[in-house]
């Protein structure tokens, strides 16, 4: 606290970072005895090698911000604030509980200090039909480069350097998945024709008979035989989902359906605010929680859980109130435990990555994981790094493309050098940015939203 | 340093290396002047972040170039402050030196460069059915450079030893800049022990910029127990009843109630906080040695007071135990912002003894503690907790911990096991190492690095601070059976010692020396200072050691007649140079040995002997690779926690083959039939087998009337050696087993290069495959051999080795 007092008489564009917060801070820092375990899991020290950009060498900064040693103006400082990606993997890690979280505060205070300027006005973007749009064009852009360039079309643009490289990460890393259903089906049943060689770990035979037999699908189909009644749901589209990636959406709400779930998807709903948020609008981002809520108030009808589809909004919704956080539930989570129809066989190798936002955010790891070692044949591989973030950060990786290419390139690595023959998310972010990751470093290696695969794997319910 | 020009290196280096990994930034420069030693020295001038040894090797010669000190930097987890830079030096940090070359299953070898994390290592050679046995708690984050540097330890080194006897070779800059390759092969008995001297020299005499790391095998079965004690003494004396009873556990860790409930509130696991002590034993080896080893275990801590003892349900639940145990230094920072992280080491006898002791301190100081201890290695870091913001609190802590190590001092200890002493122990290093080894130890960093570069003000304390008297060698035989160490005096004999240990259950892993063709062997009458000067020992040890991995401590004299002491009868001591490894396997040519102490192992129980003759001509380069292959899976099978003996002899005659372990009838019948198998596609036919308890080739250890092995240690890295006459090949060793050819055998086909100091092999070839080894980075540093000998022996009245003399003339 009196630390804190030494520098607040400064005038503000010089004063401490996370003025607000003396409390926390000084709690903060005294956690921490820089042990350094943190390292490996942070993305940005991964990528550059810059403790600078450490957990460790973040906290160590604040420290000597709060005891007046330096000012803001001091290079390097507010850079390395900046550099966090506030994917949080540091406080899983953390063996002293240092609460990182407030790293995110201060995070977007740098932002403004540093009157830093995205590349494209993603809060303004995010509306429906602009998304819409830009799926569109995205998506007829990316069918002209490879027609032109053929597949490895971002491969080759990147090779240029300048503008072009610039634009088309920025095409690269858009979220985008296959709409039709049937190009799904084709898509999946051609990678396991392409890999029948697979040996079948121990655990799937055991799994194989299971699901197969005959009484089973019927009961799968009445859903919480004797038991409570199927949650009745409210739906977050979250808007990268519902206008990057609507058809996984509408993958998700059949799978729902089809565990007997009662759904209802209230329109006026906008962006949860997250983008505005760490983006520096912290006013626009208030405006869209209000809207929110509103929206979510006029519901008549009784409902048990929202359903959000992508982790980041999930955590963003969360921050609304307490009384809605306890009522929030991840896709993911809900499909894991709701009794959906019999799957199939589906014999693939598969390899998850774990949204930042889920896995450090919520918690969420065994989930995603119970849900596709429930698919027989399937094979759940583990990457090297599980932990460590893809870099797509959402406007962060806009504003410093050429790190996140960095990390996303790192992420697709490690995924290709597992066993397997598709990467699957939960993510759009993620998605996105490990696509681009793959595109530049794999390309064999396809990418495919987790809904998609569980779709898939339960018999494409609406097919 | 009067040529001193920063601002031309600045220019250098960011031209190099572009502007993005030659940082000069105030925020990179704050948060690189520490590390996780939290002691202040002064602000680096730059940091740079080279990508391969290449740029590395160039950022050192330009900091020659322009006299200006540099200092290595892995992840930074260091305790002592070894990588905490000076003012205006140059942070030469290896977290991009990240690559990763394939393991090596034959030769059981990887190499990596020193900026990849330990834990990658096991990673990788796991689907190999390999492991990097050195596992310090900042496993996780440390760097194989920085576990070179610091010769790191970790729980799992009771049975397999420090990162000390898992590195085969190096490859490293010089403090001149000048780039070497340092395998272990060179530098036993052809050279001096450079790889040792390099491992934990906390990056003073030099800068690893890739090791070649030997790997031992993934146990068959782990069993994990987790017991708990009303009492911390009752603890750590059950450690030195459990290996006073002759069991080896891999890994024996105890932690106190302050640890535990740190623990538990940040991991969660369901640890009863109430008791005063946890402990966790770990027993690697066969199923059926494991279960029975696992039962003993549970009723010696039960005698020994234990209120509860359970084993670990699956994989999973060791796995968290695991992790509990190696993120508790962190979780202690839940407790308390301020502590004094101790790493000190008795012997494991004295633990119950030193436990009291401590307790007294603390009383005596009004301070709160936590300890951890890797109990089975008798290492424990007390941690002394005191407040940062109250200078009385902060006074008091440092009392206490200064009081502990006399403690320590007292009992026969050392002030470091696997920290370093670094910045953090120079004012305690003078407690220790005595005036002539500390000086001894002075003039060799200043001869590795004259201008004072490299790492400088780390370790060794102002000379007028060494004031401590050598203490004067034992006379004779002295048995530390409760710490599981014997001292013995230069001349006794190998034999008498066995003899005697063998009465209660234990023996020095080695065998003796059989008498060679040309009488050059000991026999029966093989002194201790044989066995150090030459590494003159019988038959391969558990694979996974030689002479050099058990000898603890020496006393000994320099040429011109100074007597020092060097080492501790300890498991675990980084405490200053490595002076005990040089001297052993230097022939002599550094000093007169006057005592050694080793460490003594359980007894292997049983041994079985075949041997087989060649009915013709001679043995194939791929049969031989056949059998080395089926010796190997054996490893995995057979290995008792305690002591394998499995290796063969091949002359010009036949092939021996010994095992000994804890094989049940079954086992043996097994590997007998597997043998003849072998040997029927081989050509050979099978002569005799001899089974016994393993006591019982007590000939074999005394007086070797066996034909078995001959006069070299193997030390069991793929770099394979040849002497200097004629060039044939006299044995090779690779992974765990040894051949041993006669001149008559000249099937090896080999690739070798001829070096100025004689023969060395890079490349071993086998049928339609090349167990390669990557071309060494240079020849031997031959000047800094030379001037080693000369310092230690400036009159040259120990004499010297052929190849030494001849560089001599060779040189200007």
């Amino acid at each position: 606290m009196s630390e804190h007092k030494a520098t607040s008489g400064s005038p503000p564009a010089t004063g401490p970072i996370g003025a607000g917060q003396p409390d926390d801070l000084d709690l903060l820092l005294r956690a921490c005895i820089q042990c350094g375990l943190c390292l490996p899991y942070c993305a940005t020290y991964r990528a550059t090698g810059n403790e600078a950009w450490s957990p460790r060498g973040r906290l160590l900064l604040l420290g000597r911000f709060l005891a007046g040693e330096v000012d803001s103006a001091e290079p390097g400082y507010l850079e390395a604030f900046d550099r966090c990606l506030g994917c949080r993997a540091c406080e899983t890690s953390c063996p002293s509980g240092v609460p990182f979280v407030l790293f995110e505060h201060l995070k977007a205070e740098a932002f403004t200090r540093l009157d830093l300027q995205l590349p494209l006005p993603l809060p303004w973007l995010a509306s429906r039909w602009r998304l819409r749009s830009l799926r569109w064009v995205s998506g007829w852009a990316r069918a002209v480069l490879s027609r032109w360039l053929g597949r490895d079309w971002r491969r080759r643009l990147a090779r240029r350097g300048g503008r072009l490289q610039r634009w088309s990460r920025l095409l690269g890393s858009l979220p985008h998945a296959v709409s039709s259903d049937k190009a799904l089906i084709r898509m999946l049943d051609g990678l396991q024709a392409r890999n029948p060689g697979r040996v079948d770990g121990p655990a799937t035979d055991s799994a194989d008979p299971q699901p197969a037999s005959s009484g089973t699908k019927e009961t799968a189909r009445d859903p919480h035989p004797g038991q409570a009644p199927a949650p009745r749901l409210v739906f977050f589209q979250g808007c990268a989902n519902h206008g990057l990636l609507p058809d996984s959406s509408r993958r998700l709400l059949a799978l729902l359906r089809a565990a007997g779930c009662d759904i209802v998807t209230p329109g006026g709903q906008t962006c949860c605010g997250a983008l505005a948020r760490h983006g520096g609008a912290p006013a626009l981002a208030d405006g869209q929680r209000e809207q929110n809520l509103r929206i979510l108030a006029q519901q008549r009808a009784r409902w048990d859980y929202l359903v959000v589809e992508a982790a980041g909004c999930g955590q963003e919704l969360m921050e609304y109130s307490e009384e809605l956080a306890t009522r929030i539930r991840d896709a993911v989570q809900l499909l894991a435990e709701l009794p959906l129809p019999a799957p199939r066989r589906v014999a693939l190798d598969v390899v998850y990555h774990d949204p930042c936002h889920a896995v450090h955010g919520q918690g969420i790891q065994a989930a995603p994981r119970r849900l596709l070692a429930a698919i027989p044949g399937l094979r759940l591989v583990e990457p090297e790094d599980p932990l460590v973030c893809c870099g797509s950060g959402g406007p962060y990786s806009l504003r410093y493309p050429e790190l996140a290419t960095l990390m996303g390139r790192r992420k697709a690595a490690a995924l290709a050098a597992t066993t397997a023959h598709c990467v699957v998310t939960s993510n759009p972010g993620c998605l996105g940015q490990i696509a681009d990751g793959l595109a530049l470093g794999a390309p064999e290696l396809p990418i495919i939203p987790l809904t998609d695969l569980i779709w898939y794997a339960h018999g494409g319910p609406d097919r | 340093m009067t040529n001193s020009r920063p601002d031309l290196l600045l220019e250098t280096l960011t031209r190099l290396l572009g502007p993005e990994r030659c940082l000069t930034d105030a925020a990179t420069r704050a948060v690189y002047a520490l590390d996780a030693s939290r002691i202040p020295l002064g602000s680096p001038l730059v940091v740079t972040l080279p990508h391969t040894p290449d740029e590395l090797a160039t950022i050192i010669s330009l900091c020659v170039e322009r006299q200006v000190p540099w200092v290595m930097r892995g992840a930074g987890t260091g305790l002592s402050g070894g990588a905490v830079p000076g003012d205006g030096s140059v942070v030469v940090s290896t977290a991009g030196l990240d690559s990763v070359g394939l393991v090596r299953p034959a030769s059981r070898l990887i190499r990596v460069d020193s900026g990849v994390r330990n834990e990658t290592v096991s990673r990788i050679a796991r689907p190999h059915g390999l492991q990097f046995a050195p596992d310090p708690s900042s496993q996780s984050a440390s760097t194989i450079g920085g576990n070179v540097a610091e010769n790191a330890g970790g729980p799992h080194c009771l049975q397999v030893g420090v990162t000390l006897h898992h590195v085969a070779g190096l490859e490293w800059v010089d403090p001149h800049g000048r780039r070497w390759f340092t395998g272990r092969s060179l530098s036993c008995e052809r050279g001096l022990d450079l790889l040792a001297l390099l491992t934990g020299s906390e990056g003073c005499l030099g800068c690893v910029t890739s090791a070649d790391l030997q790997l031992i095998p993934l146990p068959t079965s782990v069993a994990t127990l987790l017991a708990f004690f009303p009492e911390l003494r009752a603890a750590t004396q059950a450690v030195v009843d459990l290996l006073g009873a002759g069991l080896l556990p891999s890994a024996v860790e105890i932690v106190d109630q302050a640890v535990l409930q740190a623990v538990e509130e940040a991991f969660h696991f369901g640890f009863p906080t109430d008791v005063a002590a946890a402990m966790i034993v770990e027993i690697e080896g066969v199923s059926e040695a494991v279960a029975e080893d696992t039962s003993r275990t549970e009723v010696l801590l039960r005698q020994a007071g234990a209120s509860r003892v359970r084993q670990a349900a699956d994989e999973t639940e060791r796995q968290e135990l695991w992790t509990c145990r190696k993120k508790a230094f962190g979780a202690v920072g839940r407790i308390t912002p301020n502590y004094v992280t101790m790493d000190v080491v008795v012997p494991l006898g004295r633990l119950p003894d030193l436990v009291d002791a401590i307790g007294e301190i603390v009383t005596a100081h009004g301070v709160r503690i936590v300890t951890a201890f890797h109990a089975g290695d008798g290492n424990l870091h007390p941690g002394v907790m005191y407040d940062a913001r109250d200078p009385d609190s902060t006074a008091r802590g440092h009392a206490a911990a200064d009081a502990i190590v006399q403690a320590v001092l007292q009992r026969g200890g050392s002030i470091t096991g696997e920290h370093g002493v670094g910045l953090e122990k120079k004012h305690v290093f003078a407690l220790q190492i005595d005036r002539v080894a500390g000086r001894l130890m002075a003039d060799m960093v200043a001869l590795f690095d004259p201008a004072g570069l490299c790492n400088p003000g780390k370790v060794l304390p102002p000379l007028a601070e060494l004031t401590l008297v050598p203490p004067p060698p034992p006379n004779d035989m002295d048995f530390q059976w409760d710490s599981l160490t014997v001292t013995a005096s230069a001349g006794t004999t190998l034999a008498a010692i066995q003899t005697r240990a063998l009465e209660r259950g234990y023996w020095i892993p080695v065998g003796a020396v059989r008498t060679a063709k040309d009488g050059s062997g000991l026999g029966a009458a093989g002194r201790v200072v044989d066995l150090v000067d030459q590494l003159l020992a019988g038959p391969s040890l558990l694979g996974r050691c030689s002479v050099r991995d058990v000898l603890l401590e020496i006393w000994a004299e320099t040429g011109d007649g100074a007597a020092f002491h060097a080492g501790a009868p300890l498991f675990k001591n980084v405490a200053g140079f490595d002076l005990v490894h040089l001297f052993c396997g230097a022939a002599g040519m550094l000093g007169r040995l006057r005592a050694a102490t080793f460490q003594l192992r359980p007894l292997p129980e049983t041994a079985a002997l075949w041997s087989f003759h060649l009915r013709d001509g001679v043995l194939s380069p791929d049969d031989l690779w056949r059998l080395l292959d089926r010796l190997r899976t054996w490893d995995r099978t057979l290995s008792a926690p305690t002591c394998i003996i499995d290796g063969f002899d091949v002359g010009s005659r036949g092939v021996t083959v010994l095992a000994a372990g804890r094989d049940r009838p079954w086992d043996l019948d097994r590997k007998q039939q597997e043998l003849r198998h072998w040997a029927e596609t081989a050509g050979l036919e099978f002569s005799h087998e001899t089974r016994r308890p393993f006591a019982g080739l007590v000939e074999l250890l005394v007086d070797p009337g066996l034909p078995v092995w001959s006069r070299h240690s193997p030390d069991w890295t793929s770099l394979a050696r040849l002497p200097d006459h004629e060039g044939w090949p006299e044995f090779l060793a690779t992974g765990r087993t040894i051949w041993q050819g006669a001149p008559e055998l000249l099937w090896m086909p080999l690739a070798f290069h001829a070096r100025e100091t004689g023969w060395h092999i890079d490349t071993l070839f086998r049928a339609g495959e090349v167990t390669e080894l990557p071309p060494p980075a240079d020849t031997v540093p031959i000047d800094l051999l030379r001037r080693l000998k000369d310092l230690f022996d400036p009159q040259g009245l120990r004499g010297e080795p052929k190849w030494l003399e001849r560089t001599r003339e060779a040189a200007p």
